[in-house]
């Protein structure tokens, strides 16, 4: 009955104990049994019915979500479970227990699948009074607004009337641990209705992140001659490397050593006295390098900054050069003051474009170089600014941050894969995986500006192309022609076999900007399957909604 | 003609199978993912007027940025005569700002034709094009390509007259299928396959390109022994009285094969009337489809027909398929190959500007805005624009009253001043197009030849000879585009940097030149050109032409 494992351990125990010892575990075995029995019938008794609700990006919330409901299916409570974009708003008023769980993104943002419920919850009054609840909130501590989306759900249930069964629980990237414990916890409360609140340490203390030492081994600009667009291919060396197609790495970017240097010259800073961030001492040279975020201030630093050199700015996001020159802080004293309220600089995400299988020890990302005018000046982005000047051999650190969500299904499955742009990253690793696996058919919309110059990665799509590892495959290019034809208008020319796919089995990935794209591509998927499928507006966006649930409707935008 | 069917070239085979030129262009168009289309189209896009190409200088950096060769075509506009009205002009201008390099090439077949179009912009290109009514229909490809005729018109008073013929005949022999309307323009299928019979070409086509061009002396501005075949307009007291014609020139040539070579046309007979004379050109295409050599390309051109089966044999057949015999060819005299640079006027009083354009590209650079210049004088509205063989313009059929707006715009954009100063070894040199786009380019052509020119004007200065009209011309192989073997100065390109030197063809282009000296580089151009300009300086006797000069001396120059 037991696996050999457990045997092993059962009889490796009882090896040696004496008569009495023998008798004692028999009957300490035998009120384990019982007690969990009445455990089982106490819980059961108390609660009627409890919904997990989960907002999530990259799949760690939906993957906690589940784990929890099956726990509690296990013990005997009724668990529904849900994605937040699935939730039907207005059953909201009849739960009775409802465990939330939520990442963040960004600026403090909520997953995009969570945005419906969130702003639901944000521009609506609701009562809540009946409802007990607790927010596990998932987030990382690299990026200032560490668990914003969770904190704010937490603060608007609250404000509805809803009582809290256990204090906000917010996790950093190591999360799976304590969230554990929180359900644990919670299930305890159910059970025993134990009163004593139990708090957990809110945040973990050891970073549990693995961060590689990477070396560029090779960096090209994708771009032909006389394209509008800088787009890196880099690929970096590291050991014992491990990703799946899907993932990301995250990169924290240096800030520019010009800026630091005009910031230290302007303030009258010494740099080489020290500061401490997160307990750690440094350079004021090297934070500002390093540390802090010194680019296009959030709103609410550019509110601190005003109050501590007590002078009037308009609250505008400003980069921290531009507020010394304009609003002057005093003395180098002051200054230290306003490095401590700066925020840390967030780590930049790249879809990563390789696959081990075909590429082993190596990571691969394709990085856009993001220019744009402000206060006619051309910027750059920061981090792809910074990626961009590496030179081949120079070292890097990095993280691989999962995505569980955007996965490729078996290797019969048919995949539909999206992604114009940098968009496509992520499926020059699904070919090449599926280079090695692959059987199921495949077909790729991919887009750009210019046929010529900005076709990326062309001759390795013409090579799974000719050898069939890719079956299909489809490109627009909007500026090629007087009127803009994007990846969905492709998409929509070819509407039928399109439909045919996806009523195969196919699954569809979306990869690139959120806006317009994702929601452009949305929309053409849901106009194919309405025209094609004969279906009414509500029973495309139903279908579409089941193919997302599936898991074969999956986006990955930014 | 049956033996030979055994080993058919494949380009054969394409143009059989190619459903009267269609082929498989509808489906390579239709291929997102390369901007190359099937190898076999590339053979049958060719007689819808353009060429794939790629561009070579870039082959290596794409590789390593994983983007295919950047494939684009070059299309090439049918105009008999070489004659655009300004809208027309306005047009291509458009055109070519909006789907190619920007660049409008006058080629040195009097016609236009616009680099860098990539596959999705041919489709484009074609419908403006045919909505200014102008096509590229046979430009290029084993058919009669662009007819050339004189340009200038203050050549003769009856020139409206023969230059007429260039259209007549470029009608005469286009090919009678559809295709170019139904794929590049979208017109209905032809269901009934007669409609698109084609008694001239059936499905075989030529077996090589085919050129025409019209001379009226004394002026040979358009090669015409350099042609298929050439008809020189004969005329007496301003009556047209027919035509001289000349078959079986050409110049094209391959390094390391013998049995290839440049051969001028031999004349075989006079024509007097309109009807004898098309016939003699149709029927002389005829013999070319049942006996030129289909099985090797290199020698399939009408020339080595004629020198297989002989000129006489050739005569004999032609007159056997007119059914009349030709008459002897009447009296002429060439004297000269150069455009009439800057104003004139003809019999009619209207009035002519030519200006100079250097390897005929349209273009706008620091010195002259030639590109604005002409486009601001199109929308005048006022002048016609004709192209020479010199890769020239002429702004035509200017009334008087309007001459002063045209003379303001051209001296405002500085083309009097660029045409006025260009040295005369300049405005007589002429070179091919060549790398970066030819893939038959083994050296550069346009792209080198203007510098060269720079490094020999101090040489015939230092000699005293700016003066002289020296004929000089390069290619950037022995394909010979720019006419090279009949130019005093030839340059044919055979590895990057290295040229062979011909000298002695004649000023007026009645006579190949010869090869000189082999595998130059700059150095040792410019040595020889030093040497051979001295000599012309100390032993010429009294006008004698630079080009009449080196062959006299020939055997003491090569020494």
């Amino acid at each position: 009955m037991l696996e050999e494992i457990k045997l092993k351990s059962l009889n490796a125990l009882v090896e040696g104990l004496s008569q009495e010892e023998l008798i004692w575990l028999n009957g300490y075995m035998a009120g384990l049994v019982k007690s969990s029995q009445s455990e089982v019938k106490s819980i059961s008794s108390i609660a009627e019915k409890i919904t997990i609700l989960f907002g999530t990006e990259t799949g760690n919330s939906k993957k906690l979500a589940t784990a929890f409901a099956a726990k509690s299916r296990k013990i005997g409570l009724t668990a529904k479970l849900s994605s937040m974009d699935q939730y039907k708003q207005s059953d909201l008023e009849k739960e009775e227990i409802l465990l939330v769980i939520i990442s963040t993104h960004g600026d403090g943002e909520p997953p995009a699948a969570a945005k419906k419920f969130y702003d639901h919850l944000q521009s609506n009054q609701l009562n809540l009074s009946k409802l007990k609840y607790s927010v596990l909130a998932l987030g990382d501590t690299a990026y200032p607004l560490f668990c914003k989306a969770g904190e704010d759900m937490d603060a608007k249930l609250s404000s509805f009337g809803a009582v809290s069964l256990h204090v906000l629980q917010k996790c950093d990237v190591d999360y799976e641990l304590l969230a554990n414990e929180w359900f644990d916890l919670i299930v305890e409360k159910l059970s025993l209705k134990r009163s004593a609140e139990i708090k957990l340490p809110i945040v973990s203390t050891g970073r549990l992140r693995k961060v590689y030492d990477g070396k560029i081994s090779s960096k090209v600009n994708l771009n032909g001659n006389g394209s509008l667009k800088e787009t890196f291919h880099i690929e970096i060396e590291a050991d014992e490397l491990q990703y799946e197609p899907g993932d990301s790495i995250g990169i924290v970017p240096e800030n520019p050593a010009v800026k630091v240097k005009s910031i230290i010259k302007h303030t009258g800073v010494i740099a080489t006295d020290t500061i401490l961030i997160k307990d750690e001492e440094f350079s004021i040279e090297d934070a500002l390098t390093k540390n802090l975020n010194i680019f296009f201030l959030a709103e609410r630093v550019v509110k601190k900054y005003a109050s501590i050199v007590n002078q009037e700015i308009p609250s505008i996001r400003m980069d921290l050069l531009d507020l010394i020159k304009i609003y002057p802080p005093k003395n180098a004293v002051q200054f230290k003051e306003i490095l401590a309220v700066l925020e840390p600089i967030a780590p930049r995400l790249y879809s990563i474009s390789s696959s081990l299988t075909a590429h082993t020890r190596e990571v691969h990302i394709t990085v856009a170089r993001n220019c744009f005018q402000l206060d006619q000046e051309l910027r750059h982005g920061l981090c792809s600014n910074y990626l961009s000047q590496f030179e081949e051999g120079a070292s890097l650190k990095f993280y691989v941050h999962r995505n569980l969500q955007f996965k490729l299904p078996s290797a019969d499955k048919d995949i539909i894969m999206i992604g114009p742009g940098t968009g496509v990253a992520p499926f020059r690793a699904f070919i090449e995986d599926r280079a090695n696996t692959g059987i199921g058919k495949s077909w790729l919309f991919f887009g750009d500006q210019h046929f010529a110059t900005d076709f990326l990665y062309q001759t390795e799509w013409q090579g799974y192309l000719a050898s069939g590892v890719l079956t299909k495959m489809n490109v627009a290019f909007s500026r090629d022609q007087q009127e803009k034809i994007y990846v969905q208008h492709k998409m929509l020319y070819h509407a039928v076999e399109l439909y045919n796919w996806v009523m195969d089995g196919a699954y569809v990935f979306v990869c690139g900007a959120k806006n317009p794209m994702s929601v452009d591509v949305e929309m053409a998927l849901l106009k194919i399957l309405e025209s094609v499928g004969s279906l009414s507006a509500e029973e495309a966006q139903n279908l579409l909604n089941q193919l997302s649930a599936e898991g074969r409707y999956v986006k990955d935008v930014y | 003609m049956m033996a030979k069917a055994v080993n058919l070239s494949p380009i054969e085979k394409i143009k059989k199978e190619s459903n009267s030129l269609r082929g498989t262009i509808t489906e390579s168009l239709r291929d997102e993912i390369t901007g190359a289309i099937i190898d076999e189209d590339q053979a049958v896009i060719k007689f819808h007027g353009m060429y794939q190409q790629d561009d070579r200088d870039v082959r290596e950096e794409r590789a390593a940025k994983k983007l295919d060769r950047l494939y684009t075509f070059m299309i090439r506009l049918r105009l008999p005569g070489g004659f655009l009205t300004p809208e027309q002009w306005i047009a291509t201008h458009n055109i070519a700002g909006e789907n190619s390099t920007g660049i409008i090439k006058i080629t040195t077949r009097q016609t236009l034709q616009l680099h860098g179009l990539i596959k999705s912009k041919i489709k484009p290109t074609i419908r403006a094009f045919n909505e200014a009514k102008l096509d590229s229909i046979a430009t290029c490809g084993d058919i009669n390509r662009n007819v050339v005729c004189s340009s200038h018109p203050k050549q003769s008073p009856i020139h409206s007259e023969v230059f007429a013929y260039a259209d007549k005949i470029s009608e005469l022999l286009m090919p009678k299928t559809k295709a170019y309307y139904e794929i590049w323009l979208d017109k209905e299928k032809i269901l009934d396959k007669k409609e698109e019979e084609d008694p001239l070409y059936q499905d075989r086509y030529l077996p090589r390109k085919f050129k025409i061009a019209i001379a009226i002396p004394p002026n040979n501005d358009v090669d015409v022994f350099a042609n298929d075949i050439g008809l020189i307009a004969i005329i007496e007291n301003e009556k047209l009285l027919g035509f001289n014609i000349a078959v079986g020139g050409g110049l094209s040539a391959t390094h390391g094969n013998n049995a290839t070579y440049p051969r001028l046309a031999t004349l075989i007979g006079f024509c007097g009337s309109e009807e004898q004379t098309l016939k003699a050109v149709y029927e002389t295409l005829t013999i070319q489809r049942d006996f030129g050599n289909r099985t090797d390309r290199k020698l399939a051109r009408l020339k080595y027909t004629l020198d297989e089966f002989g000129v006489e044999w050739f005569k004999q057949e032609l007159e056997n398929r007119i059914g009349f015999k030709l008459e002897q060819p009447r009296e002429y005299k060439f004297n000269e190959r150069s455009d009439y640079y800057g104003w004139h006027q003809n019999q009619e009083g209207l009035w002519y500007y030519t200006l100079f354009v250097e390897n005929g590209r349209v273009l706008d650079t620091e010195n002259v805005k030639l590109k604005s210049a002409l486009l601001e004088i199109a929308k005048t509205g006022f002048a016609n624009f004709r192209f020479t063989c010199n890769q020239n313009v002429i702004l035509s059929d200017i009334n008087l009253k309007h001459k002063d707006q045209i003379e303001k715009l051209l001296q405002q954009f500085g083309v009097i001043k660029h045409t006025e100063d260009t040295s005369r070894i300049r405005k007589n040199s002429m070179a091919c197009v060549a790398l970066n786009t030819c893939p038959l380019a083994l050296a550069e052509g346009q792209r080198y030849l203007p510098s060269l020119i720079s490094k020999i004007e101090p040489l015939l200065e230092k000699y005293q000879l700016s003066e002289q009209d020296i004929i000089i011309r390069m290619t950037g192989c022995p394909n010979g585009c720019a006419r090279p073997y009949v130019a005093e100065i030839g340059l044919v390109g055979t590895a990057f940097g290295k040229y062979n030197m011909h000298i002695g063809g004649d000023h007026q282009g009645e006579r190949l030149n010869k090869l000189f000296k082999t595998n130059l580089d700059e150095v040792t151009i410019l040595l020889e050109l030093d040497k051979l300009f001295s000599e012309f300086n100390k032993l010429r006797i009294g006008e004698e032409r630079f080009g009449d000069f080196t062959l006299r001396e020939f055997n003491r120059l090569v020494g």
